[in-house]
């Protein structure tokens, strides 16, 4: 093996040296929120309405998502928070690693710049090698850090968190750090393409994420969960028995997938993949006849992708519907926001058992013509459109991207009008707005059926109605979009900070803090609220209007400026200097 | 003459930076036109203008006789655009690309296309993200090239090129120049130029410094001249249009203005020549006149 890792420690010095911002900001963001919420929580939260909330984290749907409810038993502030945070934490730590490993690996690789490395005195491993270590060192750094500062996130007002098993929550996380950062690692030897890569590393993070789950919720299948990081990870169980076999077994998975990735590594030439890039098409399909078909062609796996995650998405909260009665008969919070709009005075739900609770709010809200799964199913509606929203966002803003890397004079140069240009991404985001809802309410209504113990309570039509209703004011937002790729491309900003201010909007809204004029401020303000107000489609006919203007307007003045004209005034020319005309 | 450029007093700014001043030019159809200058002087702006993708800030641009930025679609219809830095779809092969800007420019030759992928020996089953400079520039070279354009617009489309492709490049552009379309070439390379064009328009700073044919452009500058004669030539330091003179053993090396060649000459022949040498400016040596500082 001689000089197989020559110069490694001043690549892995090089490597943190351009880690100093990136890393630093993911690891202070962790532990900011993380820890931030720790001493809040507890304050907000007493004995009683913590073991209310472990009664929600108990419930299947529950479990699926955030892990075995192991706080149970403990009855510790430090276990119930684990139980609500540890295996979100670990996936976001996933991500961190798995973008880490990817850019000092195969996107170095892809950009030709590790070819520049190898042309120096380095070992043919240490490229590989030092960004092994790189992660090694950041991943021991949020270890330590996030230990310590748990441990004195618990010191405020709590003292129940034990240094030792702060520690053991850090590492345990720094450890699951590791184990993707080697996955990572072993995929980027698979595929010479770093976008392959990214897809091959986060459908291995949610396929592990998902395979955990039916582990966690039955007993019989639990080795599904001892085979997954994200399941292992939960069974340190924290500030509980404080077990740290799992951070073995994860690091001697690391180590192991490590080997293998530097054993491929050695064998394999730069700029290669074992999996050999397929040759394409040597023709353009249909598609490829127009600039709005392009458009389509560009975007089309992205639309298919959110419109299947939407469903998921639909059906993970259809999943809840079934235990949504004892839910919101044992949860004053949820009391608030699903039955005080109905005009439910909540007070008398409290102080008795869940059984009495469950069987008056039923009374009560069938007096009123509704149903808890309705009033469940309305209240989440907004929330689930602000989330499809997002992607609606970039699919209208592929537009500057495109600009941005001087794409769009080639379509423009070839007799494409800037109208129809444009037309295409707006068509996509609108049509993709229609999908989004329909596959979210088609989603939430398959998995309700079939968990609801009265299905009757629910129906297509209503699911449907409750997520199509918000389409306008989709249209409207991605009019916004339009309007400012238009008039003022370097300010589409903008639309995030809207998009940010409607969600912000949504959440709190409902607990009636703000004046109710503030709820106008944005399109979704003027959705109607299912099933305790009917569809107006005078409203909804205006809000479509008042779309079709934006986008109207924002065509205007896209024919109207430089394209490019982004990346020109970023760029300031400034001439070094003057010279005169020459005299011949 | 038909016109297929014309550029009247065309100013464009961005911010307070003044990238164009004051631009005139015609172009006949039909003419192969070389547009150089050396890098931030204004090329690709200009070009950007013509294609409408930019708006002047005064003046006017007309092609084919319509308006550059009313009538984009209208004159892209006859037009195909090479631009110096190709940025394709990462995802899509360089034959999806090919066949999208055929198509979009409304012509199908699929015999032309085959021809041009064979003879720019390009891979079209690649996709974008593998493909070097070169093979970027040439999946937008045959793309235009396939297209049946009327006037092409090349911005230092070469610059990747290596020899064997240059030379296919300069035969598809003989080959439109022989079919009667025009040719707007921008591009750093003399040889390219001296061989392919009609007229040459020097760009500098943002102005265009000198437009004409090359020996117009010789015209106006100077041959260095190598002599040697019998005996030693005096005198000529002090006739007029003489300059950067060099006496050496053997010979004698000067400039001379090309309105007074034949004084010159004539006044050279009384001290009998055993040799002489004239030799006219290469473009190359115009270039950096207009290049370089002020002389």
């Amino acid at each position: 093996m001689n000089g197989y890792f020559e110069n490694t420690m001043q690549l892995t010095r090089f490597m943190l040296r351009r880690e100093r911002v990136t890393s630093t900001a993911w690891i202070v963001m962790l532990i900011l929120v993380v820890v931030g919420l720790v001493p809040g929580m507890y304050a907000a939260l007493d004995a009683t309405a913590r073991n209310e909330m472990l009664g929600v984290l108990a419930n299947p749907a529950m479990v699926a998502m955030a892990g075995p409810a192991y706080a149970e038993i403990h009855g510790t502030f430090g276990a119930f928070y684990t139980n609500l945070m540890f295996i979100f934490t670990a996936f976001t730590v996933a991500i961190m690693n798995i973008f880490l490993v990817v850019r000092h690996t195969r996107a170095d690789e892809e950009r030709g710049r590790y070819e520049v490395l190898r042309s120096l005195p380095m070992g043919r491993l240490a490229g590989i090698n030092a960004a092994m270590i790189t992660a090694v060192i950041i991943n021991a750094a949020l270890a330590v850090l996030m230990g310590i500062f748990m441990y004195l996130g618990g010191l405020i007002g709590y003292t129940d968190m034990s240094f030792s098993a702060s520690m053991l929550w850090g590492v345990a996380l720094g450890a699951t750090g590791l184990f993707f950062a080697a996955l990572t690692a072993l995929f980027c030897q698979l595929s010479a393409i770093t976008r392959s890569v990214m897809a091959y590393s986060f459908v291995a993070l949610i396929f592990l994420y998902l395979l955990r789950a039916p582990g966690d919720m039955n007993p019989d299948m639990e080795w599904l969960a001892l085979i997954s990081p994200l399941g292992l990870v939960m069974r340190t169980q924290v500030f509980g028995y404080d077990y740290w076999w799992p951070v073995w077994v994860l690091l001697i998975g690391a180590a192991a997938i490590t080997a293998l990735a530097y054993r491929l590594n050695a064998t394999r030439d730069i700029d290669q993949g074992l999996i050999p890039a397929r040759p394409g098409k040597a023709y353009g399909g249909w598609l490829l006849s127009s600039a709005p078909g392009l458009t389509f062609r560009l975007q089309r796996f992205m639309v298919i992708l959110v419109v299947v995650g939407m469903f998921l998405l639909g059906a993970s909260y259809g999943s809840v519907l079934g235990e949504v009665e004892s839910f919101v008969a044992s949860n004053e919070m949820y009391q608030t926001l699903i039955l005080s709009p109905a005009g439910i005075d909540i007070s008398v739900l409290y102080g008795i058992p869940v059984e009495d609770a469950i069987t008056i709010m039923n009374q009560l809200l069938g007096a009123a013509g509704f149903t808890v799964v309705e009033m469940f199913a309305g209240f989440i509606g907004g929330m689930m459109a602000l989330m499809g929203l997002a992607a609606l966002i970039v699919f209208t803003l592929k537009a500057k991207s495109e600009e941005k890397d001087i794409r769009t004079e080639l379509v423009l140069a070839a007799s494409v009008s800037r109208t129809k240009y444009l037309l295409g991404f707006v068509a996509i985001a609108f049509v993709a707005a229609v999908l989004l809802q329909a596959a979210m309410g088609l989603g939430l209504y398959v998995m309700a059926v079939n968990t609801l113990a009265n299905p009757a309570d629910i129906s297509l039509g209503f699911v449907m109605q409750t997520s199509l209703v918000y389409v306008p004011a989709l249209w409207v937002m991605i009019g916004v979009a339009v309007l400012l790729l238009g008039a003022w491309p370097k300010g589409t900003g903008i639309v995030w900070g809207y998009f940010a201010y409607a969600f912000f909007m949504d959440l709190i809204g409902s607990f009636g803090i703000f004046p109710e004029w503030l709820g106008y401020t944005t399109p979704f303000g003027y959705v109607p609220q299912l099933p305790m107000e009917d569809i107006n489609f005078v409203t909804m006919g205006l809000m479509t209007a008042v779309a079709v203007g934006l986008t109207v307007l924002g065509i205007f003045f896209y024919n109207r400026r430089d394209i490019n004209a982004v990346t020109h005034s970023g760029v300031s020319i400034k001439p070094t200097k003057i010279l005169t005309r020459p005299r011949i | 003459m038909k016109l297929s450029v014309e550029i009247k007093d065309l100013n464009k700014y961005f911010g307070k930076f003044q990238a164009l001043k004051g631009i005139n030019l015609e172009i006949g159809e039909g003419e192969v036109f070389a547009y150089i200058g050396p890098n931030g002087a204004g090329k690709s702006t200009t070009i950007r203008v013509l294609l409408g993708i930019l708006q002047a800030s005064s003046g006017q641009v007309k092609v084919f006789g319509q308006d550059a930025w009313k009538d984009a679609v209208e004159v892209h219809k006859r037009i195909a655009y090479v631009p110096g830095d190709v940025n394709l779809w990462p995802n899509l092969t360089g034959g999806e690309v090919i066949d999208l800007f055929v198509k979009l420019r409304g012509s199908h030759d699929k015999a032309l296309r085959e021809r041009l992928i064979r003879d720019f020996n390009l891979d079209p089953t690649k996709k974008c993200r593998t493909y070097s400079k070169g093979n970027r520039q040439k999946v937008a070279l045959v793309a235009a090239f396939a297209s049946n354009a009327d006037l092409y617009i090349l911005d230092e489309p070469t610059s990747g090129l290596d020899p064997l492709m240059e030379q296919v490049f300069q035969e598809c552009v003989l080959e439109q120049k022989n079919k009667g379309k025009g040719v707007f070439l921008s591009s750093h390379i003399m040889s390219e130029v001296e061989r392919l064009c009609d007229r040459v328009g020097i760009i500098r700073e943002g102005q265009l410094v000198e437009v004409g044919t090359l020996d117009d452009l010789r015209h106006l500058t100077s041959y260095t001249m190598t002599v040697a004669t019998e005996r030693t030539i005096e005198g000529l330091e002090q006739m007029d249009g003489v300059y950067d003179i060099y006496r050496s053993d053997a010979d004698i090396k000067f400039q001379v203005n090309t309105d007074h060649m034949g004084a010159v000459i004539s006044h050279l022949t009384s001290f009998g020549i055993k040799k002489l040498e004239s030799a006219p400016p290469s473009l190359e040596e115009l270039f950096m006149r207009h290049y370089g500082a002020p002389s």
